[in-house]
């Protein structure tokens, strides 16, 4: 379904939908943009950049509570799901595709019943960018600079108002329930297109080769030195694992409150990255280095999902690269295999 | 109370430890009241047991899916925080279970042919599973020859099973010790040496299951395809971190592939495309 907003008619909406959802949106805070809770959506800003974060952890938290146990008793374990409703404002396309990644490979059975709850119950409303955040961005080589699926509104700005492509029965009905959305018309449609063809002259490419091949060449590159010398200087922090939308690798633990004899079992974000993620209790780690560990999240990414779901994991949001301690960038990692093949 | 089939592999159901039995030092062999809340398992599946509080940990069924009774055997050494605890437990306590996780062996492939065993120290455990699958069916297998490798005569696993197994005389056993310790007159040598004496098997019909320490496996299948052994018929069970069992977590992770879900039972075929595995 295609509308359009008006501008003013943006924050009116933003407050409707705070009605029955708890929002989440990008605000600025100490100088950098974050996502986090709205307590007033004059706080919102529509022209944020890149966020540490991706908007993905409300709905595959960092830290959540699965099972609990009662410590006295022989009952079965219960399973805990928390699933408010919430909204999701203003993403980007990135982020958005990263979220329809994550949906299919969440409700890949056995499904990740918390993680369906929560996306059953989150409204995502996505924001187009203007011009792409930054260098190390990598989204228009990936086509992740646009998103096609994985929101409920999508709204783009053309001429003083909001064109807003509208996905879905939960999208319509919130659309409908508002009163802000009119009918798009011709010249709105006319006016995206337009828009649409300035914004990709907007966007370069970063990477030297095709992305249809990066799997053959990645697969290819197995045995290469690249993984060495790119892990060189990797401190095995998990930093990229953190700030990765389809990294989803989890680790749980028992918390037990010793006053009510309660104990719940949380899961917790993990990362391929770190040490001992392989590492079992006789003693045998199965990828000791590091180059076998940097080998691994980037052919999960570009190999191994894709040969699961037919698209790569990585949807070039180049957080992993603004992050890393050690400066290790996937596009050089990208663009070394494209060099190989060059050469070979 | 049973749990519902959406939850099976995810809710951890309490099941009451009937009996603590001491193999040696490391390992106890634990039965295990399931009750109906275990569905219908293979050899070479494994469950997630654990304590709340502490955690959960992945064990292989030791026991074949035969009888009709709902408990199931768990051999576990003593080697990790969750293990531990479980060794100081007793008959009457309670652990929790979910599963039966993973594929397990195809035990279709193994009928009317004949099957080399091989079973490198604790990888006893999850094969007696499919010993005694095959033991209480045998006229439907050809010739089972039963390889049994372990560091020193001490930490041969179930030796008295063993002994019940030789005298039945179903199966062909066999076993080394890397080390001998006095009063031992059995073979010595690392569990190919056991190779060197003919194991009467038709090699290119012959189906191998083969679980071990991760250094073995090499080894082993050099030997099976010297004698002859097609790929695809070459059985191994793999050892990682099982977390979650739902292919999800990560920790199990072998190139592409989930163990917990995808394994941890695999043919030599796939498991050489496999980089990371061996």
């Amino acid at each position: 379904m295609k509308l359009a907003l008006n501008h003013k008619d943006l924050l009116p909406f933003i407050e409707f939908l705070g009605k029955d959802h708890a929002l989440v949106a990008p605000v600025e805070d100490s100088g950098r943009y974050i996502f986090r809770s709205l307590e007033d959506t004059a706080d919102i800003t529509t022209e944020y950049k890149q966020t540490p974060l991706p908007p993905v952890k409300f709905i595959y938290p960092d830290k959540e509570p699965i099972l609990k146990f009662d410590l006295s008793d022989d009952k079965h374990a219960e399973s805990v799901i928390e699933a408010p409703s919430q909204a999701l404002l203003l993403l980007r396309p990135c982020d958005i595709n990263a979220i329809s990644i994550m949906d299919e490979v969440l409700s890949e059975e056995p499904s990740d019943l918390n993680d369906i709850e929560r996306r059953k119950n989150t409204l995502i409303v996505g924001f187009e960018c203007a011009t792409p955040c930054r260098e190390n961005a990598l989204c228009f080589d990936k086509g992740t600079h646009n998103a096609k699926s994985g929101f409920d509104i999508y709204l783009t700005e053309i001429n003083g108002k909001y064109f807003a492509e509208v996905n879905g029965e939960k999208g319509e009905k919130v659309a409908e329930a508002s009163g802000f959305f009119n009918r798009a018309l011709s010249e709105d449609r006319v006016a995206l297109d337009n828009r649409r063809i300035e914004r990709e002259e907007k966007f370069e490419e970063v990477l030297s080769g095709n992305t249809d091949e990066l799997s053959t060449l990645l697969e290819g590159a197995y045995d290469n030195e690249l993984w060495e010398k790119s892990s060189k200087k990797c401190v095995s922090c998990g930093a990229c694992n953190i700030v990765c939308p389809t990294c989803y690798c989890y680790d749980v633990t028992d918390e037990v409150d010793i006053t009510t004899n309660h104990c719940t079992r949380t899961r917790h974000w993990d990362g391929c990255q770190l040490r001992n993620f392989t590492s079992v209790a006789t003693g045998e780690t199965f990828r000791k280095s590091k180059s076998a560990r940097l080998r691994h999240r980037v052919l999960k990414k570009e190999v191994y999902l894709k040969e699961r779901f037919g698209r790569s994991g990585c949807v070039g949001c180049g957080r992993c690269i603004d992050h890393c301690m050690a400066k290790i960038s996937i596009i050089d990692i990208y663009n070394d295999v494209f060099e190989d093949k060059g050469q070979n | 109370m049973t749990i519902k089939d959406k939850h099976r592999l995810r809710l951890p159901f309490s099941a009451i430890v009937e009996k603590v039995e001491e193999l040696d030092e490391q390992h106890k062999l634990f039965t295990i009241n399931v009750e109906e809340n275990l569905l219908k398992y293979k050899p070479g599946q494994f469950v997630m047991v654990g304590l709340p509080g502490i955690g959960e940990a992945p064990i292989s069924i030791t026991s074949a899916p035969l009888s009709s009774n709902d408990s199931i055997k768990l051999c576990i050494r003593s080697v990790g925080r969750l293990t531990e605890a479980l060794h100081s437990t007793e008959a009457g306590s309670r652990v929790t279970v979910r599963g039966p996780f993973g594929n397990g062996f195809d035990m279709e492939k193994f009928r009317g042919k004949d099957v080399v065993i091989v079973a490198a120290g604790l990888g006893l455990a999850p094969l007696r599973s499919l010993i005694d699958t095959i033991r209480t069916d045998k006229r439907r297998y050809g010739n089972v020859v039963l390889l049994i490798g372990a560091r020193n005569p001490a930490s041969l696993l179930y030796k008295d099973i063993i002994e019940e197994w030789r005298k039945e005389g179903k199966i062909d056993v066999r076993i080394t010790v890397d080390v001998a310790e006095s009063g031992w007159d059995g073979h010595v040598g690392v569990i190919t040496t056991l190779f060197k004496e003919d194991l009467y098997i038709d090699p290119t019909e012959a189906i191998a299951a083969v679980v071990g320490p991760p250094v073995v496996y090499r080894f082993v299948i050099d030997e099976l395809l010297r004698l002859g052994l097609f790929e695809r018929n070459i059985f191994l069970s793999l050892e990682r971190r099982m977390r979650c069992g739902l292919g999800k977590c990560g920790h199990c992770q072998i190139n592409g592939l989930y163990l917990c879900q995808d394994g941890p039972v695999l043919s030599y075929h796939d498991v050489r495309k496999l980089k990371e595995a061996i």
